[in-house]
């Protein structure tokens, strides 16, 4: 089995004035994941290598870092697979490992994501729904489901977000997660809130903000398009008089198809 | 720092996956405004969003096209049609599933509440996959005899986290993310507070109050081969034991038939659901053996003794035979598109392999802890086997044992037991406080203090240089309990358990971890999860050869049939004064009448 190297961008605030690199030796072996060889190093070599990790399998989206400078997860990277990409470095079987960027570090890949989530919970996440609620379910299509393109499957886990130019330089900006949060509620035949929602996303800081570099497709570990959602939110937000006209007429049939379905 | 801080709410809540963040809604919906809810990871990132396949309700939405059989084709229930599913028979199958050992009274609640809790996720804005009709759609699953697992394609539970977590958040719900209970604080009966981390600073504070809500999952990861999380750790019932909690049925660990072989990581029993088929090593579809009606959709402890039946007599797949192949590709593309998506990805990224082209391999992997703290129907912990309340304690989840699941949960039957006793603990603690529960003093000793020099152990040079690394003690922690309280077991692989399980318990003293600093240090929290790792297994393995049956996920080789003269009964098991566990059993409650226990075939 080869050895390669693991070489990880460490820092502790309290006892480090700068972040360092630390090289780890690891086997190969081509079951293992980026997340697995991290584990062997932090039980095995040196316990105090902090990392975030829970499902194991990219759904609870802890575990988002940058590997070989790209962002991803490392629960479901395989570890041959990063070897085999060209490093930063440019060290042949060398993987680099640092936390997500433009965010401050708590410790060594742990970075503090307060601000991501306090935008996530500016744009109102929950659905706002009408004030008679039916006893059973609304009936909502599965075409409706379908044009949220995914969007629901979102993990919060950062990778896009950490990846923007423009979060780079603007932490203002309410970000790709969520406006992509957004979209999806804008998408939703049962909120009530077009309209706010819309001309949330059409202020200073909104869907306009979005550069179009579109790192964030590259980045996403679920295969969404943030970049499209923001898109298409800008375009909504252009015709939101016309929108929230159209959502008033859908909400009144959904509530009279609940209705009729009560009396079945 | 000093660890001497402390803050007081009304209600703390301890876990934020679907049990702890519904408790935490509905409690500051009622009007409780004081609310502080702890997780050790964020909330978003609880063990409820891995789940995959579906959440029950008999809503009756969708039934067999006539005439195609157990693994025929479903349709819509055309508006006026009879009803396909009832609550009587989800009830029925939940009681048989559970091999008659959940308590019936119970169990009505859960599927009752059932049909409530769904259409309340769906006003709240969770996006469920639909009928043609626009409504929520339904699969089958294991044990249930109609198709009633609600889905959104197969990251169910995702959906539904991040939808009560949106409404915590509308709600104005105060999370501590990132923040570890090390103790309960508990006295005379009445809850008071609990002991936690928060792990970034490191600093050790307690919490005072009123009441306290365990949420805090399962205890899957003393298992070597399972699909938890790292997150469950069991903490939640080893700090309730070690406050004087009891525990309930702790021997009951359910055994999912289809992890991806060799990691664990699991392959949704929609699966099966939805039509896959179980191979062995010769390419027969060997359940026809072990269950000729339900074949592959028999309920979970079954269809993973029968698996392991066909490893065991060499019939097994995989460099080691320890392996069953699962089989989906007459699916076809279409419906493994829609309908498993994330399983399919899941397939690629561990295996290497198409499931739409090719077999996956598969293992049965611990899944699902069906002990836990035992509660009445509104998440009060009970003290004893005559339901005495410990006063401002409740659980909920499944890290609580109603019990609903008895000695075996069937699929779908668990999102729907967090979302429902999390619902109805709300309603109770918000009650509790309305009615003017008063902050009980904290107990005088200086709780803090201790899990400081606890930590401070841990993370001390050894005396005399006997160092034991962690992770060698854990992993034959991991090992001992899959090979000797695993799915099959023994008086004798029982005892062996035992005496590891002493002998690492006495060696836990002298491990000493590599990281000391205070910031984040996951190191030694992992050292303090391994210490309740080792105090419930010691429980698990303990009622397991105390209970001289074969019931549900609980097997005895030595004793291959359930006894209902003897066992149909809880096993409770709490500390006693010389700090070892002490069982004693609790009637389960049955209505002889009308559902007396029967041979469980399927
Ligand atoms: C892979 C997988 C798939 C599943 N699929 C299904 C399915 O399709 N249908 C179904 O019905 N069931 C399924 N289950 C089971 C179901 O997901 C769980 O039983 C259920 O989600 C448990 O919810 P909970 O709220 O009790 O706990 P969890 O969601 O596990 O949450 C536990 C919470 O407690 C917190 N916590 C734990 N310890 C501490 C501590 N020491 N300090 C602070 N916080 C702590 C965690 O941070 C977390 O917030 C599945 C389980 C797995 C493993
Ligand atoms: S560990 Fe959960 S997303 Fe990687």
């Amino acid at each position: 089995m080869t050895n390669i190297t693991v070489r990880i961008k460490r820092f502790n605030p309290d006892t480090d004035d700068k972040p360092r690199w630390q090289d780890y030796t690891v086997a190969l072996d081509t079951e293992k994941t980026v997340l697995d060889a991290l584990e062997e190093i932090k039980s095995e070599q040196d316990g105090s290598l902090t990392f975030r990790r829970s499902c194991r399998h990219a759904i609870c989206g802890s575990c988002a870092m940058m590997v070989n400078r790209k962002n991803g997860l490392v629960c479901t990277k395989p570890l041959k697979e990063a070897v085999e990409e060209v490093g930063f470095f440019g060290a042949k079987n060398t993987v680099t490992i640092e936390p997500l960027p433009y965010l401050p570090v708590i410790k060594d890949l742990v970075v503090d994501q307060s601000v991501f989530w306090q935008q996530y919970e500016a744009v109102r996440p929950w659905v706002i729904p009408v004030e008679n609620i039916p006893t059973k379910e609304f009936r909502m299509s599965q075409a409706e489901v379908d044009a949220m393109n995914r969007a629901e499957t979102c993990i919060m886990c950062g990778a896009c977000y950490s990846s923007c130019p423009v979060i780079a330089g603007n932490k203002s900006y309410i970000g790709p997660h969520a406006l992509l949060k957004l979209f999806l509620r804008v998408m939703d035949p049962r909120d009530t809130e077009i309209e706010a929602r819309l001309d949330q996303i059409a202020n200073d800081n909104g869907a306009f903000r979005c550069h179009k570099v579109s790192n964030c497709i590259g980045a996403c570990p679920k295969g969404l398009n943030p970049a499209q959602a923001i898109s298409a939110l800008g375009n909504m937000a252009l015709r939101a008089n016309k929108l929230s006209q159209a959502r008033a007429e859908r909400l009144k049939t959904l509530i009279a198809q609940v209705e009729a379905s009560a009396s079945e | 720092m000093s660890d001497a801080r402390v803050i007081t709410h009304d209600v703390v809540i301890v876990g934020a996956g679907l049990a702890g963040s519904w408790a935490a809604m509905v409690a500051a919906r009622e009007g409780v405004t004081n609310i502080g809810v702890l997780s050790k990871v964020h909330p978003l990132r609880s063990h409820s969003g891995a789940a995959q396949g579906g959440i029950a309700a008999a809503l009756g939405n969708v039934r067999p096209v006539a005439g195609t059989g157990e693994d025929g084709a479903l349709e819509q229930v055309p508006a006026g049609a009879e009803p396909p599913d009832s609550i009587d028979l989800h009830f029925f199958d939940t009681v048989k599933g559970s091999d008659w050992l959940g308590d019936q009274d119970k169990i009505k609640v859960l599927v009752t509440d059932a049909i409530e809790v769904i259409y309340e996720y769906e006003h709240m804005g969770c996006v469920f996959s639909r009928t043609d009709d626009g409504r929520i759609n339904q699969r089958r699953f294991g044990g249930h005899s109609a198709p009633r697992a609600n889905f959104a394609a197969d990251w169910t539970g995702h959906v539904l986290l991040h939808t009560i977590h949106e409404q915590c958040l509308k709600h104005g719900v105060k999370f501590y993310s990132e923040w570890q209970l090390l103790e309960l604080l508990l006295e005379d009966g009445v809850a008071r507070g609990v002991v936690a981390m928060d792990i970034v600073s490191g600093e050790i504070v307690t919490f005072h109050a009123k009441a306290v809500l365990f949420a805090t999952g399962g205890y899957g990861r003393a298992w070597k081969i399972t699909s938890n999380a790292t997150a469950n750790t069991g903490d939640g019932v080893a700090i309730a034991y070690r406050a004087g909690a009891p525990l309930m049925d702790m021997e009951f660990v359910q055994f999912h038939p289809t992890g991806i072989y060799k990691h664990g990581i699991l392959m949704s029993e929609a699966c099966r659901g939805e039509g896959g088929y179980l191979l062995n090593a010769a390419g027969e579809r060997f359940m026809e053996k072990y269950a000729p009606s339900k074949m592959e959709l028999a309920p979970r402890d079954l269809v993973s003794r029968s698996e392991q039946t066909e490893i065991n007599e060499g019939r097994g797949v995989g460099d080691d035979k320890q392996g069953i192949y699962l089989d989906l590709r007459h699916l076809g593309k279409e419906k493994i598109m829609t309908r498993l998506p994330q399983v399919r990805e899941i397939a690629m990224n561990f295996l290497g392999v198409d499931i739409v082209y090719e077999l996956a391999k598969i293992q049965p992997t611990a899944h699902y802890s069906m002990g836990g703290i035992p509660t009445d129907v509104d998440g009060q912990v009970i003290a004893d086997a005559n339901e005495t309340p410990i006063v401002g304690f409740y659980a909920a989840g499944e890290c609580a044992c109603v019990s609903v699941h008895g000695a075996n949960r069937l699929g779908t039957n668990s999102l729907l037991e967090a979302s429902v006793f999390g619902r109805r603990a709300g309603y109770a603690i918000a009650r509790f406080i309305k009615g003017g529960a008063k902050l009980a003093p904290l107990p005088a000793r200086a709780a803090a203090a201790a899990q400081r020099a606890r930590l401070a152990r841990l993370m001390s040079r050894h005396e005399n240089g006997r160092n034991v690394p962690l992770k060698q003690l854990s992993e034959t922690l991991k090992k001992t309990m899959t090979d000797h309280v695993g799915i099959f077991r023994s008086q004798e692989s029982l005892e062996t358990a035992l005496a590891t399980i002493h002998r690492l318990q006495g060696d836990f003293q002298h491990v000493r971890v590599m990281d000391t600093s205070r910031r984040y240090n996951t190191d030694v929290l992992a050292a303090v999860e391994v210490d309740h790792m080792l105090t419930f297994s010691e429980l698990v393995a303990l009622g397991a050869l105390a209970r001289r049956e074969s019931r549900g996920a609980h097997a005895r080789t030595d004793y291959p049939t359930r006894d209902d003269n003897a066992w149909l009964k809880h096993t409770l098991v709490r500390q006693s004064s010389d700090g070892t566990p002490e069982l004693s059993y609790k009637d389960v409650t049955i209505d002889w009448e009308k559902c007396p226990p029967q041979a469980r075939k399927y």
